[in-house]
C-alpha cells in the first residue's frame, strides 16, 4: 500500500516532467522538466530500496548517483544554453535549427 | 599470381596508374585507359585458343579462404568459411572473351568522351573488372559482389557522363537493377544458408543429390525450389530485360555515353543470359521445365513488342534500344525451348547481339559527334558525305535484321531451331519478328544514309550549343569515319562476319557445357 | 573438275572484296576486275558442266555448326540442274559485267557498282551450288541483299530508297515462310540436306499433311523472291536500279531463284497434290494478272518488269503442272531474251535519257543495233515460231494441257496473247513512228552492243536444246536420261502461234499503222483501264490494310509502353517516394518530436505487453 503511494507520486511527477519536456518551447523549462523526471526516478529508487522485494542499500546509492549526475548535467546543459543564448538571443528549442538549414 | 585472378583484376593496375595522371592530360589518360584493357584481352584470347587445343579449363580453378567466421552459434561446424573462388568453363569463357574484346573497343571508342576523362576511365575499368569477375566467379557470393561492382560503376558512368536526362536514367537503372539484385541476394542467402556452400559445383551436387552424406541441413523442399528459381528468373528478367521490365534499358541506351552503351548492351545484358543458364538450368533443371513455356511465350512477346515499338521511334538510339529488347526476346525463346539447340541459340544470340549492339553504338557515337543529332527525321542522304560511315551503318543494320552470313542470323537460327522442336506454333509467331526487324532497321538506317541530302543539318545546328555550332560552322564539311574510329568498327564487323560464316567457332567451347546441362535436364 | 566447283562463286567474292577495299583507287579499272572474275567463274562453271557430262552427281560437305549430336553441314553439290544453272548465271552475269562498263561509265560510284555485282553473282552462284536447304536459305537472303544494294544504288533518290526497302521487306515476308518451312522440315527429317528430305518424303517419314504444309511455306519464299502474286509489288519498283541490274537480277537470275528452289525441291512438291495445285494456280494467276497490268504501263522498264512477273508465273505454272523440264527450259530461254530486252531498253534509255515510252519513238534508224536486237527479243518472248521463246512456251502450254487443268491452259494462252500485244506495243511506240523526244540519240558503245548481240543469238539458238524436231537434250540432261517426251497435241503449237501473231497484229494496228485508235480500250472501259493503270490497287490495298494495321498496333503499343508500363513504374516509385517524404516530415530535427515519438512507441509496446502478458517469442 505504501509502495503504491510512492509509485503513484513518482508516476505523476514523471508524467508532468515528460509533458513539459515534450511540449514546452523554452529550453529552461525543458531542463527543469527533465529534472522532474529524474526526481521521479529517484523516488522510485528509494521507494523500492525500502519496500521492494529485496530491501537494501543499493537503491539509495543509485539515487545519490542520479542526483550527482543530474546536477552535473544541469550545469552542462545550462552552460550550453547560456552560450546558445549569447549567440542567438533566444532560448526557444525550435529555433535551435541552424544545423538543419 | 593465378591466371584467372590476373585476368579479372588486371585492369586494376590501370586504375591505380590513372590515379597518378593529371586530370588535364587527356592524351595520357586515353592511352593508359586503353592499354589497361589489353592484358585481360590477351589473357582471354590465350585461354580461348588454348581451350581450342584441348586444354582443360578446370585447371584454372582458384580457391582461397576469404572470410572465416569461427564458432557461430547457428553453425555447429567449427568454422564457417566464405571462399574466394574463380573458375571458368566453355560458357563463361565465351562471355569473358566477349567482355574483353568489347572492353578494349569501348576504351578506344571513348575518344569521344571529353569531360572528366580520368574519372571516366577509372570507372570504365572498374566496370570491366566487375564484368569479367561476374563471368569468372565460381561462387555465388563473389558473383554477387562483382555484379554489384558493375551496378555501381554503371550507375556513375550513366549519371555523370550521360546525356541531358542522365540522372533520371541512372536512377532508373539503379532502381530496377537494385531491386533485381536485392531479389538475387535473397535467393543467394537462402541457398547458402540451406546448403552451407556458395560454390557452384558444390551447389550443383548438393541440389542434385539432396541426401548427400555429411550434409547438415535438410534438403530444399520442392516448393522452395520453385520459389528460388522463380526469384532467380525474375531477378535476371529485370537485367535482361524482359517486357514489361524494360523501361530502364530504353533510358540507359539513350542517355548513357555511347562507349558505355557498347559495354552495357554488349555485355551487361548478357549477364542475364548467363545467369539464367548457369543458375536456372544448371541448378534447377527440373523446375526450369515448368517455367519453360512461360519463358518462351515471354520471349515471343519480347520479340514482337520490341520490334513493333522500334518501328515508330524517331530517335536512332530508341530504335536500337527497342531492338535490344526484341533481340533479348530471342534469348528467351532459346531458353524456353529448353533443348540443346535452344540453349546454344540463346548463347549465340547473346554473343552476336553483344557484337552487333557494340557496333551500332560505336557508330551512333560517331554520328552524334559529327552531326550533333541522332534524330532520324533530321537526317538523310548521309551516304554522300560519309560513305564509309554509312557502309558500316548499313552493315550494322543488316546484322540487326539477321542477315545470313552475319552473326545475328546464327543466333536467331539456332534459337528458333530449338523452339520449333518443342513449340512450333509459338515459334512461327516469333519468326514474324524477322519481318519487323527488317522493317525497323532498314527504315532507320536508310532514312539516315539514303535519300536526299537536304540541308537538314542546318536546322539542327541552330539547336546545338553555341560552342559546338561555332566549331561546325568553321568546319562545314562532315568528316567521314576516321582511322581510329574505323579500326574498332572494322574489328567488330570482322568478328560479326566470322561468327556468321563459321559458327562452329562458338559452338566448340560450348559443347561440353551443353552436354552436362542436357544430362541434368534429361535426368 | 566437279570437286573444284566451289571455286565458281569464289571469284566474284574476291572481286567484291578487292573492289570494296581498293575500288576507289582503281576507278575505271574496277570493271576489268569484275569482268575477269566473272569470266573465270564462267570458265570454271563450264568445266563443272563438262565434268558433270561425263560423271554423276558430286557432293562434298563440311561441318558448319554442331548442336549437340546434330551436325549442320555446309558444302556444295553438282547435280545436272545446278551445273546447268551455274553456267546460265555465270554467263549472263559476265555479259552484264561487260555491258555495264559502257552503261555505268562516268558514274561516281563505278567501282562500288562492280563490287555489288560481284557480291550478287557470288550469292547467286552459291545459292545454285547449295546441297542443303539451310545453305540455300543463307544464299537466298544474300542474293536479296545484292538486289537490295543494287536497287538502292542511286541512294540519293527517294524513289530508289523506297524501292530498295520495299524489295527487301517484301522478299523478307516470303523468306520468313521459307524459314518456318525449313525449320519444320528439319525436325521432321533431322536434316537440311535435300537428299535426306527426299528420302523422308519417299519412305513416308514425312506425313502428307506436313509435306503439304512445308512445301507451301517454302513456296511462299519463292513467291516473294520470284515476284509472284500477291508478293509481286516490289519487282516493278525495283526498276529504280540501274538497268544492267534489272537485266541481271530482276530478269535473268535472282527472280528465277524461286523457280529454281521449287525445281530443286521438286520431289517434295510432287509428293503433295495440294502443293502442286497451289504452285500451278499461283503461277497461272500471276501470268495473266501481270500481263494485263503490262498492257497499260508507260515506263519501258516497268512494262518489262510486269512481263518478267508474268513469265515467271509461266514457269511456276509449268512446275505446278509437273513439268520440271519445261520450267527450267523456259527459265533458260527467258534468262537470255529478257536480259536482252532489258539491256536493249538500257541502250534506249542511254540514248534518249528517259524511260517514258510516250517520249520515245522513231528510234529504228537512230539505233541500228539496238532496234533489231530488241525486235529479236520481242519476237522470242512473244513466242513466234523458230525463236527460243516459242519452244519453251510451247512446252509449258503442253504441260498444262497434259496435266488436265484446262482452265489454267486457257489462262496461259490468254497471257501469251497479251504478252505479244504489250511487247509489240512497246516496240512500235519506241522504235517506229515519229520521234517524240528532243536531242539526238546515239547508238551505244560496242561494250554495250557486244553483249546484246551475244544474247540476241542465244535468244534464238537456246530454243533448239529442247525441240520436238531435234530431240530433248535439256530434258534428258536434267533427268539423267530418264526423260520421255510426252507427245502433246499438235494443235497446241498452232494455237500458240496464232495467238502470238494475233497479238502482234493487234499491236501493229493500234500503235504501228494506227487504224485502231489508241484509246479504244480506255475509252470503252475507263474503270478497267484505271484499274490496270493503278496495278489493281494492290499497293494501295496493302497500304490500307497490312501497313495500317501494323502501324496501328505499333502506335497502340507505344501508348501502352509510355503510359501503362511506365505508369506502373511511376506508381511504384511514386508510392515509395511519397512514403519517404511522409517519413522525412517526422525527421524534423526537433528533439521534442523525437522524444514524443519515442514515448508513443514505448507506450504502444507497453500496452501490447500488458495485453498479451509477456514475450511472444
Amino acid at each position: 500500500m505504501t509502495l503504491s503511494a510512492y509509485l503513484a507520486l513518482a508516476l505523476i511527477l514523471f508524467c508532468i516532467g515528460l509533458y513539459g519536456a515534450l511540449t514546452k518551447r523554452n529550453t529552461v523549462i525543458v531542463l527543469i522538466c527533465i529534472e522532474l523526471m529524474l526526481n521521479a526516478v529517484n523516488i522510485n529508487f528509494v521507494a523500492f530500496a525500502k519496500y521492494g522485494a529485496h530491501p537494501g542499500v543499493h537503491g539509495h546509492v543509485f539515487a545519490l548517483f542520479a542526483i550527482a549526475i543530474a546536477a552535473a548535467e544541469a550545469a552542462v546543459g545550462l552552460a550550453a544554453l547560456i552560450a546558445f543564448y549569447r549567440n542567438r538571443k533566444t532560448v526557444q528549442v525550435d529555433e535551435a535549427n541552424s544545423l538543419k538549414h | 599470381m593465378s591466371f584467372l585472378s590476373l585476368l579479372v583484376f588486371s585492369p586494376l593496375l590501370g586504375i591505380i596508374l590513372l590515379a597518378f595522371v593529371r586530370r588535364t592530360d587527356t592524351k595520357t589518360i586515353q592511352w593508359l585507359g586503353t592499354a589497361a584493357t589489353v592484358p585481360p584481352l590477351l589473357l582471354a584470347l590465350f585461354a580461348f585458343i588454348r581451350s581450342g587445343s584441348g586444354f582443360r579449363l578446370e585447371q584454372l580453378d582458384e580457391s582461397y579462404d576469404w572470410v572465416r567466421l569461427a564458432n557461430l552459434p547457428f553453425f555447429t561446424d567449427a568454422a564457417y568459411v566464405i571462399r574466394y573462388e574463380l573458375g571458368i568453363d566453355g560458357l563463361s569463357l565465351l562471355f569473358i572473351v566477349l567482355t574483353a574484346v568489347l572492353g578494349t573497343l569501348a576504351a578506344v571508342a571513348s575518344l569521344l568522351i571529353k569531360v572528366e576523362k580520368k574519372g571516366y576511365f577509372m570507372w570504365l575499368l572498374a566496370l570491366e573488372i566487375g564484368m569479367l569477375g561476374v563471368f569468372a566467379a565460381a561462387n555465388f557470393i563473389w558473383f554477387f559482389l562483382f555484379l554489384e561492382v558493375t551496378l555501381v560503376a554503371m550507375f556513375l558512368l550513366v549519371g555523370k557522363w550521360g546525356g541531358f536526362e542522365r540522372e533520371r536514367a541512372a536512377y532508373g537503372y539503379l532502381l530496377y537493377n537494385g531491386l533485381g539484385s536485392a531479389l538475387l541476394l535473397v535467393v543467394i542467402a537462402v541457398l547458402v544458408a540451406r546448403t552451407g556452400t556458395a560454390n557452384f559445383a558444390l551447389l550443383h551436387e548438393t541440389l542434385h543429390n539432396p541426401v548427400a552424406e555429411g550434409q547438415l541441413i535438410a534438403p530444399l523442399t520442392a516448393e522452395a525450389r520453385y520459389w528460388l528459381l522463380g526469384g532467380l528468373l525474375l531477378a535476371f528478367a529485370v537485367k535482361l530485360p524482359a517486357v514489361p521490365l524494360h523501361r530502364w534499358l530504353v533510358r540507359v541506351h539513350v542517355e548513357a555515353p555511347p562507349p558505355v552503351v557498347m559495354l552495357h548492351a554488349g555485355v551487361l545484358l548478357k549477364i542475364a543470359t548467363y545467369g539464367m543458364i548457369r543458375f536456372g538450368i544448371g541448378l534447377f533443371p527440373d523446375e526450369f521445365r515448368a517455367f519453360a513455356g512461360a519463358i518462351a511465350v515471354l520471349g515471343v512477346i519480347n520479340i514482337l513488342y520490341g520490334a513493333l515499338l522500334a518501328l515508330r521511334q524517331r530517335e536512332l538510339k530508341h530504335v536500337l534500344a527497342y531492338s535490344s529488347v526484341s533481340h533479348m526476346g530471342v534469348v528467351l525463346v532459346g531458353l524456353g525451348a529448353l533443348n540443346e539447340a535452344g540453349i546454344q541459340g540463346a548463347v549465340f544470340q547473346s554473343v552476336a547481339h553483344g557484337l552487333i549492339a557494340a557496333l551500332s553504338f560505336l557508330l551512333v557515337g560517331v554520328l552524334a559527334n559529327r552531326i550533333g543529332t541522332t534524330d532520324i527525321h533530321r537526317l538523310g542522304g548521309l551516304a554522300k558525305a560519309m560513305p564509309i560511315f554509312s557502309g558500316y551503318l548499313l552493315t550494322a543494320a543488316l546484322a540487326l535484321l539477321g542477315l545470313p552470313g552475319l552473326a545475328g542470323f546464327v543466333g536467331e537460327l539456332t534459337a528458333f531451331l530449338g523452339l520449333f522442336e518443342t513449340k512450333p506454333a509459338l515459334a512461327a509467331a516469333g519468326a514474324l519478328g524477322l519481318i519487323f526487324a527488317a522493317v525497323y532497321s532498314l527504315r532507320a538506317i536508310l532514312d539516315i544514309t539514303f535519300g536526299h541530302t537536304r540541308e537538314r543539318y542546318e536546322s539542327t545546328l541552330g539547336l546545338r550549343g553555341a560552342k559546338e555550332s561555332a566549331a561546325s560552322v568553321s568546319e562545314p564539311r562532315v568528316i567521314d569515319l576516321q582511322a581510329k574510329e574505323a579500326v574498332p568498327a572494322f574489328v567488330l564487323v570482322a568478328l560479326i562476319v566470322a561468327v556468321g560464316v563459321y559458327p562452329q567457332l562458338l559452338a566448340e567451347p560450348l559443347a561440353t557445357v551443353l552436354e552436362t546441362m542436357m544430362n541434368g535436364l534429361g535426368g | 573438275m566437279m570437286n573444284l566447283a566451289w571455286v565458281v562463286p569464289l571469284f566474284p567474292l574476291c572481286s567484291f572484296a578487292l573492289l570494296l577495299l581498293f575500288g576507289r583507287k582503281w576507278k575505271k579499272a574496277s570493271a576489268y576486275v569484275g569482268i575477269v572474275a566473272t569470266l573465270l567463274s564462267l570458265l570454271a562453271a563450264l568445266g563443272v558442266l563438262a565434268g558433270r557430262l561425263g560423271g554423276t552427281t558430286y557432293e562434298a560437305n563440311w561441318t558448319w555448326m554442331q548442336i549437340g549430336d546434330v551436325t549442320l553441314t555446309a558444302g556444295f553439290s553438282v547435280t545436272a540442274l545446278n551445273a546447268w544453272m551455274l553456267v546460265v548465271v555465270a554467263f549472263v552475269s559476265w555479259l552484264v559485267h561487260i555491258y555495264s562498263q559502257g552503261y555505268m561509265a562516268g558514274d561516281e560510284r563505278f567501282s562500288t557498282f562492280y563490287a555489288y555485282l560481284g557480291l550478287f553473282t557470288f550469292a547467286m552462284l552459291g545459292l545454285v551450288l547449295s546441297p542443303n536447304l539451310l545453305q540455300a536459305y543463307i544464299f537466298w537472303e544474300l542474293v536479296g541483299l545484292g538486289s537490295f544494294l543494287l536497287i538502292g544504288f542511286y541512294f540519293y533518290k527517294e524513289e530508289a530508297k523506297a524501292a530498295a526497302k520495299k524489295a527487301f521487306i517484301m522478299t523478307r515476308i516470303g523468306d520468313v515462310g521459307f524459314f518456318i518451312g525449313m525449320l519444320l522440315l528439319f525436325w521432321q527429317t533431322k536434316s537440311f540436306d535435300y537428299d535426306d528430305i527426299f528420302r523422308a518424303v519417299g519412305d513416308g517419314t514425312l506425313s502428307p499433311g506436313m509435306t503439304t504444309l512445308t512445301a507451301i511455306l517454302i513456296f511462299i519464299g519463292a513467291i516473294g523472291k520470284s515476284g509472284q502474286f500477291p508478293l509481286h509489288t516490289w519487282l516493278p519498283d525495283a526498276m529504280e536500279g540501274p538497268t544492267p541490274v534489272s537485266a541481271l537480277i530482276h530478269a535473268a537470275t535472282m527472280v528465277a531463284a524461286g523457280v529454281y528452289l521449287v525445281a530443286a525441291l521438286f520431289p517434295l512438291y510432287e509428293a503433295s497434290e495440294a502443293a502442286m495445285m497451289t504452285v500451278a494456280v499461283i503461277g497461272g494467276v500471276t501470268a495473266i494478272f501481270a500481263a494485263t497490268i503490262g498492257l497499260v504501263q508507260t515506263d519501258i522498264k516497268r512494262v518489262l518488269a510486269y512481263s518478267t512477273i508474268s513469265q515467271l508465273g509461266y514457269m511456276m505454272l509449268a512446275l505446278g503442272s509437273g513439268s520440271y523440264v519445261a520450267a527450267i527450259f523456259h527459265l533458260t530461254t527467258h534468262a537470255f531474251f529478257k536480259a536482252l530486252l532489258f539491256l536493249a531498253a538500257g541502250s534506249v534509255i542511254h540514248a534518249v535519257h528517259t524511260q517514258n515510252i510516250e517520249e520515245m519513238g522513231g528510234l529504228w534508224r537512230r539505233l541500228p543495233w539496238t532496234a533489231p536486237l530488241f525486235l529479236v527479243g520481242a519476237l522470242s518472248i512473244s513466242g513466234v515460231p523458230l525463236f527460243a521463246g516459242f519452244f519453251s512456251k510451247d512446252e509449258i502450254l503442253a504441260a498444262a494441257w497434259l496435266n488436265g487443268s484446262v482452265e489454267l491452259f486457257w489462262l496461259a494462252v490468254a497471257a501469251a496473247l497479251l504478252t505479244s500485244f504489250y511487247m509489240f506495243r512497246l516496240f512500235f511506240l519506241v522504235f517506229t513512228g515519229e520521234a517524240r523526244h528532243d536531242g539526238d540519240a546515239h547508238e551505244a558503245p560496242m561494250s554495250m552492243v557486244g553483249p546484246m548481240v551475244v544474247l540476241g543469238v542465244l535468244s534464238v539458238a537456246s530454243g533448239y536444246i529442247q525441240t520436238p524436231w531435234f530431240g530433248s537434250f535439256l530434258g534428258e540432261w536434267l533427268t539423267d536420261g530418264a526423260y520421255h517426251h510426252e507427245a502433246a497435241p499438235g494443235w497446241i503449237a498452232v494455237v500458240a502461234t496464232i495467238v502470238s501473231l494475233v497479238g502482234i497484229l493487234l499491236a501493229w494496228l493500234m500503235y504501228g499503222k494506227r487504224t485502231v485508235p489508241r484509246d479504244w480500250l480506255s475509252a470503252r472501259a475507263p474503270h478497267g483501264y484505271e484499274l490496270l493503270r493503278r496495278h489493281y490497287y494492290v499497293d494501295d490495298f496493302y497500304r490500307w490494310t497490312v501497313v495500317a494495321l501494323v502501324s496501328f498496333i505499333s502506335r497502340l503499343l507505344a501508348y501502352v509502353d509510355r503510359y501503362l508500363v511506365e505508369g506502373i513504374v511511376r506508381l511504384v516509385t511514386g508510392t515509395v517516394s511519397a512514403a519517404a517524404s511522409a517519413g522525412s516530415r517526422g525527421q524534423n530535427g526537433q528533439a521534442q518530436t523525437y522524444g514524443a515519438v519515442t514515448v508513443a512507441g514505448l507506450a504502444i509496446l507497453v500496452v501490447i505487453f500488458a495485453l498479451t502478458g509477456g514475450y511472444w517469442l
